[in-house]
């Protein structure tokens, strides 16, 4: 090597031989004592080694990049600007951090759902046709929209030693409740709540194969399926919290089976997956025990209960009794004890309620309003609750979720991706984000 | 006039009003259903379309059907597949399906776009009509068979296809492919969107049949001068 930092790089000079004979070897970049060395004895050189080591060491932090948080990942990048990484920033529009730093300025923009979270928080709780779109596109995720940055702050602020709030989400079809309140019970999770989350209530008052009669209770009936499959779901939600919780009284099944006092609630749902007949009752405990021990100081838990379409607790249920006479609400296991937990009597947690028409019975299909689905003997239980409007996408909102299929590669057709069909899907759907979804589906 | 609006002078009109004739007066002139045509400007027209215009103002316009629309994303071939595929007039079925289709299609293939690694991801085709639309030409046949009878015997002779004939014929094997060889509860839209997906990669059992009617016609090349026509 011929080191020299003024002029430029040198012709090669003739071969020069060593004394012994040998001729030695002319190179350009030599590594000695660890430092890559170069003619004009800069570092370039050594930075360009590190750099290509670098990239080979940390390149699976790219391809994880739901793990980090925004500003790591633009440092991440800052760092090394030479190495040319599959998106990690650009195009999706925003990906934001977690929940709980979620605030006005990210509103319309999209946060992803760590892909683990799927199955723990949401295992019954999405709708079928986001199900399938988180599937799609290999990730999940959520537009922070106002409904849900509201009803999150309220439960930031509340008092948890005061009897428990409910909140109401209201409002069109496919204007997005369920999303809001799947956004809600997400927060809750990270935040490390109970979670009680009901998917559908009306799933409980139709089409009910088994109607058995319960046990506890001479004039109730049990649903022995639904029951055990909530629960199931309901284990696999709060893991966690089941070795936890003792129970405080004793649960005497049948002559032979009973479950003592100070066993762990695990216990008690593995009991009501496993003994089907029993599962109903078994939820009246679960729901019991928690709504006693939720506002304890020693050990307390906050707890959240989110029921989807709870206007099916209140009217009618389209189930018959033997004699074919209609069976009322009040008379199922399962949605009287719901009820129980919706009253505001237990304190150190909230109550997040969506009302939903679309699998509603008996009421009418322009219906929206509290008032209208509820009914009068629903509203006056529920009544007072906060209201949240869910209105449809705002302008913004919308370029959002235009931009988010576009970059998804979900608007296929060589004319929705032009002013002209852009217009016409603002047409067509009226910004309604279902109709929407449904509109780009096909396009 | 001699349009058979004569009709209406009756003292009395029927309840069902006959809103499009397929007997129209040949006076009525086609509607213009595209919306770009009329954004010209006046000094950018050229002789013909200006007579056209002006033709316009004085002739009556046959009412447009239900099928056309102004809407960008109007696909004159999908709209044809859609009526064939229609039974007993219910063309939002036919239509749901067809949207069904489209959807099933772009969603196996966007899932598989997302999980290939970078460099197979140009190769991933995402749009369902273009998939659709080469599919139905990796479908259509280039030479058809007629019956024609030569002496008593009948002979299957091979015979040039007009266009609108090759299109006929590569949907309508394609909507007899998905109606018959499926499962009793596989739906249509699934079997259509594997068979279009199959067709589009010029595999299955649509292209397999063109295929053999080529070969037919290949191997009845003797009987071509059978043809007068």
């Amino acid at each position: 090597m011929l080191f020299n930092r003024s002029l430029p790089a040198p012709a090669r000079p003739s071969s020069i031989t060593t004394l012994d004979g040998s001729d030695s070897e002319y190179v350009d970049n030599y590594k000695y004592l660890g430092v890559w060395l170069d003619c004009k004895l800069s570092f370039q050189t050594h930075i360009k080694h590190l750099q290509s080591k670098i990239k080979s060491r940390i390149s699976f932090l790219f391809c994880n990049k739901a793990s980090f948080t925004y500003a790591a990942k633009h440092t991440l990048v800052k760092l090394t600007p030479s190495i040319t990484v599959p998106s990690v920033l650009s195009p999706k529009p925003h990906i934001l951090p977690t929940t709980a730093c979620q605030s006005e300025q990210h509103l319309g923009q999209y946060y992803t759902v760590p892909p683990s979270h799927f199955h723990t928080v949401f295992p019954h709780g999405l709708p079928p046709r986001y199900q399938q779109q988180v599937k799609t596109f290999n990730e999940g995720c959520v537009m922070v929209r106002q409904p849900a940055l509201e009803l999150i702050s309220h439960l930031k602020r509340a008092d948890y030693s005061k009897p428990t709030l409910r909140y109401l989400l209201y409002g069109v079809k496919g204007s997005g409740k369920t999303m809001s309140l799947c956004h809600t019970v997400h927060y809750c999770s990270t935040q490390g709540w109970l979670v009680l989350h009901i998917p559908d209530a009306h799933l409980w008052v139709k089409n009910c194969k088994e109607l058995l009669p319960s046990s506890y209770h001479a004039s109730r009936f049990d649903q022995p399926i639904q029951a055990s499959n909530w629960l199931r779901n309901f284990r696999t939600t709060n893991e966690h919290f089941l070795s936890k919780i003792k129970l405080r009284q004793r649960y005497v099944w049948t002559k032979r089976e009973s479950t003592e006092e100070g066993r762990p609630l695990g216990e008690l749902v593995d009991m009501g997956v496993s003994r089907v007949k029993s599962s109903s009752d078994v939820v009246g405990a679960v729901l019991k025990e928690l709504r006693l021990q939720a506002g304890g100081t020693e050990g307390g838990f906050r707890l959240a209960v989110a029921v989807d379409g709870v206007n099916g607790l209140w009217g009618r249920t389209t189930l018959k009794k033997e004699d074919k006479s209609p069976v009322a609400p009040e008379e199922l296991t399962l949605v009287h004890n719901l009820r129980k937990m919706i009253n505001n009597d237990w304190c150190g947690g909230a109550v997040i309620a969506t009302l939903s028409q679309t699998g509603s019975l008996y009421a009418p299909s322009s219906a929206y309003l509290p008032q209208e689905l509820l009914g009068e003997e629903g509203f006056d239980s529920m009544d007072p609750f906060v209201p949240v409007p869910v209105s449809l996408y705002s302008e913004k909102e919308f370029e959002s979720c235009y931009l988010y299929y576009l970059d998804r590669h979900w608007l296929q057709h060589p004319h929705s991706q032009t002013e002209e069909g852009k217009k016409e899907l603002i047409f067509l759907s009226n910004r309604n984000p279902s109709v929407l979804e449904r509109l780009c589906a096909f396009l | 006039m001699a349009a058979s609006l004569t009709g209406l002078l009756k003292p009395w009109t029927p309840r069902v009003l006959l809103v499009r004739w397929s007997r129209y007066n040949p006076y009525y002139l086609e509607p213009e259903p595209r919306k770009e045509v009329y954004h010209i400007p006046e000094t950018e027209l050229t002789p013909e379309q200006k007579e056209e215009r002006e033709l316009k103002s004085v002739r009556p316009i046959k009412a447009a059907t239900n099928s056309v629309t102004s809407s960008v994303f109007n696909d004159p071939v999908l709209s044809k597949f859609v009526n064939m595929m229609m039974k007993d007039g219910d063309k939002i079925i036919a239509k749901g399906i067809i949207t069904q289709t489209l959807e099933n299609m772009k969603r196996k293939q966007v899932e598989k776009y997302h999980k290939a690694p970078e460099g197979k991801k140009a190769e991933i085709e995402c749009n369902p009509y273009a998939i659709f639309h080469q599919a139905l030409e990796n479908c259509k046949p280039v030479i058809g068979l007629a019956s024609i009878q030569k002496g008593g015997k009948f002979y299957q002779v091979p015979i040039p296809l007009t266009d609108n004939r090759r299109r006929f014929l590569a949907m309508k094997w394609m909507i007899t492919e998905c109606r018959d060889n499926k499962h009793r509860r596989t739906l249509m839209y699934e079997k259509l969107s594997q068979e279009l997906l199959a067709a589009f990669s010029k595999e299955g059992n649509v292209v397999k049949r063109k295929h053999e009617l080529h070969k037919m016609a290949e191997s009845n090349r003797a009987y071509a001068h059978y043809r007068w026509w």
